[in-house]
């Protein structure tokens, strides 16, 4: 019968100096194989690829959404009454009501494709034209443009208006 | 939170549960448990449902079953070494090491003796080892936890201990209304408070013990009454 079993080396050449990580190597399948052949009859073939839709979760705590049950009110406990403050106000933050809006969305985006938007399709468009296109296009519009414009000035973050925010 | 009054009994295959998790993933909370595909009650109760998908059995119980993550209130038993036992009304005594404190070293000890109440976190809970508590969070500060000075504790079922704190419960609301007071309600259905004299805490007492019977539904109309126990 051709042998099933895998070639193995040897122990001599495995305590060899420059065999060390192929030792390691060596005694980890067999560890794991061990182990696999241990629990063989215990783990079947659901456990491994079952995804199951339940989370057990054994804390009221946690299930019902308890609050911390340390409070004190009226100034009895300073030092409390001050960490429930804080919690509220983070509590707040999160849930933060939607604040009313200056400028309504569809003012948003008149106003964006008036003043932004002819740029951004541009160079969108530029990433979908041929290099041949681009080229040519290019000069035509280097033609286009007055002698006193130079297409490659770089292009520098400025600084943010301070009324911006 | 929905409080239907589906009452489940133990053993009982609740089949609306395993409809919602065909599509979608469900906690099961105490009092549930899971066989391969089908979900069987292991506790009498009201079945709860909090939104979007917890569910849970709200069973009427005074012995706590430890759990990670919860707020409890502890009687120191005794020093163990570099542990104190602590009793929090589980099967067995809790320990927390001296370590867990704020600001505690080897050479800087907190100070608790046999019979100090503590306000702690359950940092380990299994059914094979005893349940362990820690003083601090996980940046090693004390915040609400820690030993509880002067006051006075009573017991009360896990269920009270559970309405009190629930989000907007009107209950504590409802007392402040009338005195200052300091209160520690332990998930383990245990409870400290604090008043200005001993007139007031033993009022307070009785009105929060008088909740004991009320359920959610009529707990505001107890709420309303709980006036006359202040002033009895």
């Amino acid at each position: 019968m051709p042998s099933k079993v895998k070639p193995r080396l040897s122990r001599g050449v495995l305590d060899m100096k420059f065999m060390q990580r192929t030792k390691k190597k060596v005694e980890k399948e067999a560890d794991d194989e061990q182990s696999r052949a241990l629990y063989s009859n215990e783990i079947n073939e659901k456990m491994i690829n079952s995804s199951s839709n339940f989370i057990v979760e054994s804390s009221y705590s946690i299930c019902e959404g308890l609050i911390d049950g340390r409070l004190s009110f009226r100034g009895m406990n300073p030092e409390i009454e001050l960490l429930m403050e804080q919690e509220l106000a983070e509590k707040r933050a999160h849930s933060k009501p939607e604040q009313p809006k200056e400028v309504s969305d569809k003012d948003m985006a008149k106003a964006y494709y008036a003043n932004k938007a002819p740029t951004v399709t541009n160079s969108m468009a530029k990433k979908f034209s041929s290099k041949k296109n681009f080229k040519r296009k290019q000069h035509g519009d280097d033609q286009a443009r007055s002698p006193g414009y130079h297409p490659k000035t770089k292009q520098q973050f400025k600084k943010p208006r301070e009324d911006d925010d | 939170m929905s409080s239907s009054g589906t009452i489940v009994m133990p053993g009982e295959r609740i089949s609306a549960i395993e409809e919602v998790a065909k599509s979608k993933r469900v906690i099961l909370g105490p009092g549930l448990r899971r066989l391969d595909d089908t979900v069987v009650a292991s506790k009498a109760g009201p079945l709860r449902h909090k939104e979007p998908n917890t569910f849970w059995v709200d069973n009427y119980q005074r012995r706590y079953v430890p759990a990670r993550g919860d707020l409890v209130l502890g009687i120191v038993k005794a020093k163990a070494g570099d542990q104190y036992r602590v009793d929090i009304g589980s099967a067995d005594l809790a320990s927390i090491s001296y370590l867990s404190f704020e600001a505690a070293t080897k050479k800087n000890r907190p100070d608790l003796n046999p019979g100090d109440l503590i306000y702690a976190r359950v940092l380990v809970a299994s059914a094979d080892v005893e349940p362990e508590l820690v003083c601090v969070n996980s940046n090693g500060k004390r915040g609400k936890l820690g030993q509880l000075a002067d006051g006075f504790f009573f017991k009360c079922s896990l269920n009270l201990g559970r309405v009190l704190l629930r989000e907007n419960c009107p209950a504590l609301a409802a007392l402040t209304r009338r005195l200052p007071y300091e209160i520690a309600v332990g998930v383990n259905g245990r409870i400290w408070l604090k008043a200005h004299s001993l007139r007031e805490t033993i009022a307070l007492t009785n009105a929060i013990l008088a909740l004991e019977q009320a359920g959610y539904a009529e707990i505001d109309k107890v709420c309303d009454n709980l006036e006359d126990f202040l002033q009895a």
